[in-house]
């Protein structure tokens, strides 16, 4: 048994979070090892330190017997480590074969590229590979699968010891998957090591041998993939037990059941398939699911920033199926969204100006009453706690916790009834989270709407009255009261086995 | 934490604060230096002189700098003015004829406000194609704008055959007119303009709109913001402050070549820049819009007046400029 990789003792933390926490790993040649665990649990970081683009705080990676405290990103590639990611990472407009050899393109005796040679290449490395493609056509006109065997194929074209694989099999059909696993077959039998990061729990029994389970950072266990269970993976991804941060008191006696928001049969070709399900007043409803899963795609459509094929809003028996965000708003929804520094914030504005900024575009005035503006934002961002020396201060000087205050205290101020929170607490210390939930709670209890998509489970059950899973663009179950728990969130998240967890 | 959020706020007021100062304090200094050399610089005359000779170039900054707050350029600002230019100068000569003719008494009464009336009209429709084209196209609007730059200059050659329409004096009062016999009628109009700037950005929930669209279009559009009609109106506004500037320049030369207003356009975008307006959008106002401009008409008042080649003139606000920016890419990297 040789082995090609060896970390030992990996130790990586951020700001707030230790994405790896003294992780040993050992990659034995021929092999194909999974590693699975939840968002979060460490996957990437680990993969980012093997490829090279990230450092650990310390550790040691041993590869062909030789010890390394980090790898540089070309020391990694002329390792014979290749990663291929979850986005092909292919030049359009060139062909099939120079985007194998893009980085070492074959030259002839006066520096100029060779592309009879090339392609030659690239033809025998694609018949090896069992791969049927011809190295001539533009990659702009290949499908979907074809692409990723291309990547595949370039990852092959250097010196290919270890092959990363991140989510290879995420938007592939049955057929696709297949072909993907011949080639990986192929490869294995050559001698290749295969790291194999997929959330496709059916999958990982399928191609691999030993499958690793990371927990916070953490190794839980390796085990050889035949003498496991699916459900013994499941709960070592879960851990023993999540720790609470905020306990809500969920007895709904908010919950208004004759006044409620429909989301019916909302549709959009290959992201949403016929979403319907409705939330009553006072009640928080979450959306959990990978992320990929279509949460936030459906979350865009209700508040009308996205096309969509099909799909009515009704509020109280009304049609408010909203035409553009600006109609959203004028209805009374309000949408806070994934990423607050791509389309939540005006980063280099006072506070104020992003307060006031959708009551302002939801009125009629045409000038600015900056006084009362300045008296009523302040009393805003008093109420929702943005801690802050002055609201004439620029968002960017807050934290993150802060920032997500000043975009709730924004529609809040627009006076927003139903509000749809995507991610609240993203990137945010413990302490600011726990006001987030607070105040989330209290929404609810003035009798809001409020939809919650998060990918943190434990905060789904801590906060949440009921919670719907989606799995590939569909709404797959709504669980409720004693059934909203890690385990069902995460089987339904990816498919295990359903049957089995009714019972 | 706290500690720290107000070390940060104390920086990026500190710079705020001195982006205006600094350039207050090179006026002031290039004022010195010049009348050391030359005493006459600091003259009354020659005061209102530089207020004059920067009249046209303050009015077309105002329109080009409302638009980088709104995250958006146009080079063809230019082009715009030397088209409008020479279309002015044609639709008069045209009603009137040459000196010596007899003409009707209608076309004498509303030949000028005729004139004034197309000028505008242009403006505000090469305003609309522009912005428009920009929104439509999903272009960088310095592409967009650097064809209209070109195209607009066409036009305006083919218009005159390369030759100039002569006014011979019968539309002086707007840009050699004098109020009192002393304040030009340009300068009124400058600082009118200044004025009308300062209060749409500050007081108008439209110049909130045109930051708010500046610093981040996504998040304006998620906060319910029309984000394509700000700037096809940011464009309009551009094509209307165009026309006014034309009508000055041209009243002031006293004829109109299809090439009079092309200076403007980078002159326009250097003023800005200079006094501070990001060219990325959301920052500056309208105070930095008229340092900026003061700033560049003394360099070139106070070159000719220090008996320096006025050649070096471009070469100065070349340099200007970088330092300018370099300055603010510096402090917001921090």
């Amino acid at each position: 048994m040789e082995l090609v990789l060896q970390a030992i003792d990996i130790n990586k933390t951020y700001p707030g979070v230790k994405a790896l926490d003294s992780f040993d790993f050992e990659l034995i040649k021929g092999e194909v090892q999974a590693l699975v665990g939840q968002n979060g649990a460490g996957k990437s970081t680990f993969i980012e330190i093997i490829a090279g683009s990230l450092r650990p705080d310390s550790g040691k990676i041993i590869i062909e017997g030789k010890e390394f405290e980090y790898l540089e990103p070309f020391q990694s590639i002329e390792l014979g480590i290749q990663t291929v990611h979850q986005e092909t990472q292919l030049v359009n407009e060139l062909s099939v074969a120079e985007n194998i050899y893009l980085f070492d393109i074959p030259v002839n005796r006066w520096g100029l590229v060779d592309y009879q040679l090339c392609k030659e290449r690239a033809s025998s490395l694609l018949e090896e590979l069992g791969i049927d493609i011809d190295p001539d056509l533009k990659v702009e006109k290949l499908t979907f699968i074809e692409k990723k065997l291309v990547s595949i194929a370039k990852a092959f074209s250097r010196k290919a010891e270890i092959l990363i694989l991140d989510e290879p099999t995420a938007s592939l059909d049955e057929k696709g998957k297949e072909i993907l696993f011949d080639v990986i077959r192929r490869g294995t039998k050559r001698g290749l090591s295969v790291i194999y990061i997929s959330h496709n729990l059916g999958e990982i029994f399928e191609i691999s041998s030993r499958v690793t389970v990371l927990k916070d950072g953490k190794k839980v266990g390796t085990h050889e993939t035949s003498k496991i269970s699916m459900n013994t993976i499941v709960s070592e991804m879960i851990g023993k037990k999540a720790t609470t941060i905020y306990v809500r008191d969920k007895h709904g006696k908010w919950i208004d059941e004759q006044n409620k928001l429909e989301v019916v049969d909302y549709s959009q070709a290959g992201v949403v398939e016929n979403v319907t399900f409705s939330v009553s007043r006072g009640e928080i409803f979450g959306l959990g699911g990978l992320v990929g899963s279509g949460r936030t795609e459906l979350a865009r459509m209700i508040f009308g920033l996205d096309e969509k094929d099909s799909g009515r809003l009704i509020y109280c028996g009304k049609d408010i199926t909203p035409k553009s965000p600006y109609d959203a708003i004028q209805k009374g929804i309000g949408y806070l969204t994934e990423d607050r520094k791509e389309d939540g914030l005006l980063l280099e504005r006072p506070i104020l100006e992003n307060v006031s900024l959708v009551r302002l575009a939801k009125s009629n005035r045409f000038f600015l009453n900056l006084l009362q503006e300045k008296i009523e934002t302040k009393e805003m961002s008093d109420k929702i706690q943005i801690k802050t020396p002055s609201i004439e201060n620029i968002v960017l000087t807050l934290s993150g916790g802060n920032q997500q205050k000043v975009i709730l205290a924004k529609w809040l101020f627009a006076g927003a009834e139903i509000l749809i929170f995507d991610e609240p607490t993203v990137g945010i210390d413990v302490g600011a989270k726990g006001e987030i939930y607070r105040m989330i709670e209290q929404l609810a209890s003035e009798g809001k709407v409020i939809i919650m998509i998060s990918s943190d489970n434990p905060e789904l059950i801590t906060m949440c009255d009921r919670v719907g899973i989606m799995r590939n663009g569909k709404l797959v179950t709504i669980l409720e009261n004693e059934n909203i728990n890690e385990e069902n969130i995460l089987r339904y998240s990816m498919g295990v086995i359903e049957e089995e967890v009714q019972k | 934490m706290t500690e720290n959020v107000q070390i940060k706020e104390r920086k990026s007021r500190r710079f705020n604060l001195s982006q205006s100062m600094i350039l207050i304090l090179l006026i002031v200094l290039l004022s010195i230096i010049a009348t050391v050399v030359n005493p006459n610089f600091i003259r009354f005359t020659n005061l209102i002189n530089i207020l004059q000779q920067i009249a046209v170039l303050g009015i077309v900054a105002s329109g080009v700098g409302m638009l980088l707050v709104s995250g958006e350029i146009d080079i063809s600002v230019g082009s715009q003015v030397s088209l409008m230019g020479v279309i002015l100068a044609m639709t008069i000569q045209k009603m009137l004829g040459l000196p010596e003719g007899n003409v009707a008494q209608w076309r004498q009464t509303l030949a000028i406000p005729f004139a004034v009336f197309i000028t505008f009209a242009v403006g505000f429709v090469l305003g609309l194609i522009n912005g428009i084209t920009v929104i439509k196209s999903k272009a960088h609007s310095f592409i967009i704008t650097l064809g209209f730059m070109l195209a607009y200059k066409g036009v305006a050659l083919l218009t005159t055959g390369g030759a100039s329409y002569m006014l011979f004096g019968t539309f002086e009062t707007l840009g050699r007119g004098r109020v009192l016999h002393f304040i030009p009628i340009p300068v009124l109009f400058l600082i009118g303009i200044i004025l009308v700037t300062h209060i749409i950005l500050k007081y108008f929930r439209y110049g909130r709109f045109l930051y708010a669209v500046g610093d981040n279009r996504k998040a304006a559009y998620v906060s319910g913001i029309n984000t394509n009609r700000i700037t096809v109106t940011a464009y309009i506004v551009v094509g209307l402050l165009d026309a006014l500037a034309a009508l000055i320049l041209i009243s002031r030369v006293g004829s109109a070549l299809a090439t009079t207003g092309d200076p403007y356009a980078l002159d326009a975008l250097a003023a800005v820049i200079v006094g501070g307006v990001s060219i990325l959008g959301g920052k500056g106002n309208a105070l930095s819009i008229f340092l900026g401009v003061v700033l560049i008409g003394l360099i070139g008042n106070a070159l000719i007046i220090m008996n320096v080649n006025p050649y070096v003139r471009d070469v100065v606000i070349g340099l200007i400029i970088i330092i300018a920016v370099s300055i603010g890419q510096f402090s917001t990297q921090k």
